[in-house]
């Protein structure tokens, strides 16, 4: 019986094997590896070693998956929407391919994310909704919450991107006012199943955005308590950044409520944070702030100190826009106190800096 | 918002209408899709 045939045959389908077995462990060695950095968060070199991965290929569907999935989230991450929407895309079609529920509404969350980021809203609404509803099928509290913090979201970003030029917060189109309600409510019914799982990490989250979201209806006294709420989970957590956001919330709402004391006392505690964090932009908005607060209570002398100190931020991070504002309230801060010379000086240099920028409305304020 | 010097209340004092918390994405994680069939196959194996 001639045999060789069939030793042959066995030996090309052992070396096949062993092939393909090579190419799956390289594979999953890469994408550890861009998992890895983008956990520490080097999406940049994380999205090199997962595109590798794909490269090289694998017949596991699962791992296929996660990639395409984790590479959506880095250029999520990069600010490279139109490629996060391609992988994210890729990974909800392979997952309703393959049947795999669980990883559908995960896509679709991660879609829907990224389509509210571009403000294609009403897109972005349908994976909202699928993501919700796979949730709910599988009994999924956890996912269903995510999915009603996500639609939150939706809503509030739509109703922030109609064009409500220098209208006030409470004071917006009704259509604006409508997503905002929305808004809202989807909050409101993410809290009630994070409460009931003792989630604090998320109640932060969400309780930030409803403070936001009820200071733009003009509910500034809710503002005020979510707000609260979201600080004093940010302190549980020691997350800095978190209470920063939370004390220049509560400072804005306070501003509205004409407690103009208390706001000062915020954007104060908002302004030690910032330095702490190192965060120059938020320090120089926090000084811009005080030093509108000190105009309010007329107490002129403190609004120059910070206007001030805004202007020399804005002149380091070359913020011509920003430079231009502190001129304008210096302008007028000194006018106030009838330092009719330094009134000038700066009501010039902002008057240079409209006609450099291009700043219409701003010329024509400067020439007043 | 248009950006402008010349700023309103509103732009005095937010930016963006309030400070954002962060998206949550959801997480796909390869190493732990490896650990769970690791350990099926340990736990076949016993």
């Amino acid at each position: 019986m001639d045999t060789s045939g069939s030793v042959v045959s066995t030996r090309a389908e052992e070396q096949s094997f062993h092939v393909r077995y090579r190419m799956e462990v390289s594979c999953l060695e890469l994408a550890l590896e861009g998992e890895r950095l983008c956990k520490v968060g080097d999406y940049r070199a994380g999205v090199s070693f997962f595109e590798a991965a794909i490269q090289v290929g694998t017949e596991d569907l699962q791992v296929l998956s996660a990639i395409y999935s984790q590479l959506g989230n880095a250029y999520f991450h990069l600010h490279d929407y139109v490629k996060a929407l391609e992988f994210h895309r890729h990974d909800l079609t392979l997952t309703r391919t393959i049947g795999d529920l669980v990883g559908e509404a995960k896509a679709s969350g991660n879609l829907g994310n990224t389509l509210k980021v571009i403000g294609r809203f009403d897109e972005a609404v349908v994976c909202c909704q699928r993501h919700l509803d796979i949730a709910r099928d599988i009994n999924d509290k956890v996912g269903q919450a995510r999915a009603l913090y996500n639609f939150g979201n939706v809503y509030h970003a739509k109703g922030k991107s109609v064009c409500w030029s220098g209208a006030e917060p409470g004071d917006f189109p009704e259509e604006v006012m409508m997503a905002l309600r929305k808004a809202a409510e989807f909050y409101e019914a993410n809290l009630e199943i994070v409460k009931d799982l003792g989630d604090r990490a998320a109640q932060g989250r969400t309780y930030g955005n409803l403070g936001n979201t009820q200071y733009l209806l003009g509910n500034f006294r809710k503002a005020v308590t979510s707000h609260e709420q979201r600080l004093l989970i940010a302190k549980e957590f020691g997350d800095r950044s978190a209470e920063r956001r939370a004390y220049c919330n509560l400072g804005n709402a306070y501003i509205f409520l004409g407690e103009f004391e208390v706001a000062a006392e915020h954007y104060k505690r908002t302004l030690q944070l910032a330095r702490q964090l190192k965060d120059r932009a938020v320090e120089a908005q926090a000084c811009y702030s005080l030093g509108n607060t000190y105009t309010l209570l007329q107490d002129y002398e403190r609004a120059i100190d910070y206007h001030l100190k805004h202007l020399i931020i804005a002149q380091d991070l070359n913020d011509r826009i920003g430079e231009g504002r502190a001129c304008w309230s210096l302008g007028n801060a000194y006018t106030a106190l009838g330092n009719h010379d330094q009134a000038m000086h700066f009501a010039e240099k902002h008057l240079e800096i409209c006609k450099e920028t291009g700043d219409r409305s701003g010329e024509l304020t400067a020439r007043m | 918002e248009t950006k402008s010097s010349a700023a309103t209340s509103s732009q005095m004092f937010h930016s963006d209408g309030g400070e954002m918390e962060p998206e949550t994405m959801e997480i796909k994680s390869v190493s732990e899709f490896f650990t769970k069939l690791h350990m099926g196959s340990v736990m076949n194996r016993q």
